[in-house]
């Protein structure tokens, strides 16, 4: 890149300056969106519509910070945020707790009756399977069960769901480690377990980690279920946010406020978690 | 220490045959090498004795009792794996330390044996460091330190030194030896490279396509190779081998007549001379025209143009003697010439051919 940029803009090639017109429009679509809710956030109800062009803060209205306050102080945005978080975290912790076991015995045992490829396409067919369709069952089930409007009936839909994406994955981390690691474990006086625990887990930790980060994301944007699933107590941020709607219509003010509550948390996480997967890349980073 | 003994021992992985019938002995405090070609089946064969891979056929003993279905963990072997397969989240001192984890060895004692396996293959001052952190000479040794770390009944290594540079393949290749004399400790090593065989170990496996072509010390092995296999494998340069037909006490190799004496072979035969047994001379044997000349060092090898055919002829002491073009005359004595059946591929002892006009 540095030696492109030092050439005269002359010498630029037609196809490269389109190259970056169309990196600039994608950039500027992409990040419209925040703009847009960073703005509608910051105006008072009645600005909403009478704003017209780019409303910049300042120039185009006088921007307050009243929705923010209400909903940082509102009872239910907390409950929203507190029920993805538990949600979201409780999805993840299971389907990896579940997932990570299923993976290894994949990678490195051969089934008897199954073989092993078809457990995993089995495990892959449960992400064609669109949710929709399964809207209905899962409802009868946890009603049921008296779990309808809990976090444990979203907990256990979502690991249910983020599950067969991490033993995919996971399987595949597992397979890639070297085996003779492994069997090193085995001659030096440990069993399989030992192997798995002290060995092929810490060496696939920054693998387990983005899986983590990926079951998370996927809980914590889940809507059709949590909103079936949830009338009051387990309402999660998405369902929440879909719910800035009075009898005079739709609230933009707090739409955008709870749009960008909402997505604090994941992008927290993600830049943790980057940091922590690259140091993993390093290896030795990750402690056994 | 132990003595293993491998009774009809077979291994096949699905449909593929690896091992179809090996028995082999080995004596307490022994050295042995098992040589032969990647793939023959070598890995394999370690393994078995490591209890990672579990024999399909025949018995495997440790100082005469079965072992086939004893795990791993209970046989108290000691692996260096081709790889090293030294654990990359753990430092030297954690990788060298985690045998002992499963004896249940108090903590000053794991702290005494670690450094006394880590002063053995000197790398005392490394034990902090991590795995990633060493050169491949080192990684090396904290895998030997692993090893010895739980004074293991057999040690095994596989292809050890092959992915060290040449010259530290030298120095790891005597030090290992001494440290298995010092330790009589009963090892195994699997190499490819015929050198590291016939130099490190007491006995030699010479392995070809799961079966043992000849057991012998690095000497017999040279000296009377059993096969046609064993005779090409071994030594370097490699033998000259040529075809050729026997019949009435003669030998024709190339349409040119040599006398053969000694046991009567007759049929289809290979004549094996090794480079280092042909000699030029002044008079007498057979006229020969040099067509290449390749310095080693202390000796050159001549590719010469005979009435056999091409031969490699191997003369010791620095710098060439003789130019390409050179018409010369070599000759051989009957003691050095092997003579194999043709198709069995087999030694016909006790042959002799030499270079007498027939
Ligand atoms: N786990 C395995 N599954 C199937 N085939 C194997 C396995 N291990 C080794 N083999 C096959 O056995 C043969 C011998 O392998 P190996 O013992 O590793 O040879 P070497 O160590 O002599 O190079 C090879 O053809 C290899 O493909
Ligand atoms: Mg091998």
């Amino acid at each position: 890149m540095a030696e492109m940029a030092a050439r005269p803009v002359g010498e630029r090639g037609f196809g490269e300056s389109l190259l970056w017109l169309v990196a600039i429009c994608v950039t500027l679509a992409f990040f419209f969106p925040f703009y847009w809710a960073i703005s509608q956030g910051l105006r008072n109800p009645i600005d909403t519509f009478t704003v017209s062009g780019l409303g910049v803060p300042w120039l185009s209205f006088d921007p307050t910070l009243d929705n923010w306050i209400t909903q940082l102080s509102s009872p239910e945005s907390r409950r929203a945020l507190a029920n993805s978080t538990i949600v979201s975290v409780g999805a993840s912790v299971l389907a990896l707790a579940l997932g990570t076991p299923a993976a290894y015995a994949l990678a490195r045992f051969r089934f008897r009756r199954v073989p092993n490829i078809d457990i995993t396409i089995w495990f892959l067919s449960q992400r064609i399977l669109p949710p929709v369709a399964t809207v209905i069952p899962f409802y009868l089930v946890m009603r049921a069960f008296g779990l309808l409007d809990t976090q444990l009936a979203l907990i256990l839909v979502n690991a249910t769901f983020v599950l067969p994406f991490a033993v995919v994955i996971l399987r595949q981390t597992f397979l890639d480690l070297p085996l003779e690691l492994e069997e090193a474990v085995l001659v030096d006086g440990g069993t399989y377990r030992t192997a798995f625990m002290r060995v092929a887990l810490p060496l696939a930790a920054p693998s387990i980690a983005a899986t983590a980060l990926i079951s998370f994301a996927f809980s914590w944007n889940e809507f059709l279920f949590a909103i079936t699933l949830s009338s009051r107590d387990s309402l999660t941020i998405p369902v929440f946010i879909a719910g800035s709607v009075d009898t005079r219509g739709v609230q933009f003010w707090f739409m955008a406020v709870r749009a960008l509550i909402a997505m604090v948390p994941p992008v927290l996480i993600a830049l943790l978690a980057q940091r922590y997967i690259v140091r993993g890349l390093t290896l030795g980073a990750v402690k056994g | 220490m132990a003595t293993i003994e491998f009774r009809r021992i077979q291994k096949q992985f699905g449909d593929v045959t690896v091992i179809p019938d090996m028995s082999l002995k080995i004596d307490d405090g022994e050295f042995v090498s098992l040589l032969g070609p990647s793939g023959c089946g070598k890995s394999t064969t370690l393994f078995m004795l490591a209890g990672i891979y579990l024999p399909s056929g025949g018995d495997l003993l440790f100082d005469g009792a079965r072992v086939n279905e004893v795990e791993a963990r209970d046989r108290n072997v000691g692996i260096v794996f081709q790889s090293y397969a030294l654990y990359p989240h753990m430092t030297v001192f954690k990788n060298i330390a985690f045998p002992l984890k499963f004896k249940k060895v108090p903590d000053a004692e794991v702290s005494r044996r670690v450094h006394d396996a880590a002063e053995l293959v000197r790398v005392a001052e490394l034990l902090e460091r991590r795995p990633e952190q060493l050169s491949g000479g080192q990684q090396q040794r904290v895998a030997l330190a692993r090893a010895l770390v739980k004074d293991p009944t057999l040690l095994l290594l596989d292809e050890p030194l092959s992915n060290l540079d040449a010259s530290l393949r030298l120095v790891m290749r005597t030090e290992i030896k001494a440290l298995q004399e010092r330790l009589k400790v009963t090892t195994v090593l699997v190499t490819h490279d015929q050198v590291e065989a016939t130099t490190m170990a007491d006995r030699i496996v010479c392995m070809s396509d799961g079966k043992i072509e000849q057991i012998g010390t690095p000497d017999d092995l040279y000296r009377r190779p059993a096969s046609r296999f064993v005779a090409a494998f071994v030594g370097s340069p490699p033998i000259n081998l040529l075809d050729g037909y026997a019949a009435d006490g003669r030998l024709i190799v190339n349409d040119h007549p040599l006398a053969l004496e000694g046991e009567p072979a007759t049929g289809e035969v290979i004549l094996g001379i090794r480079p280092e047994h042909l000699q030029f001379m002044a008079t007498g044997g057979l006229e020969c025209r040099i067509d290449q000349i390749e310095p080693m060092g202390r000796e050159t090898l001549y590719v010469a143009d005979s009435p056999l055919g091409n031969i490699r002829v191997l003369e010791s002491g620095a710098g060439a003697r003789h130019a390409p073009g050179e018409n010369l005359r070599i000759g051989f004595h009957p003691e050095h010439v092997l003579l194999f059946e043709r198709g069995r591929e087999t030694l016909i002892t006790g042959a002799r051919a030499s270079v007498r006009q027939g």
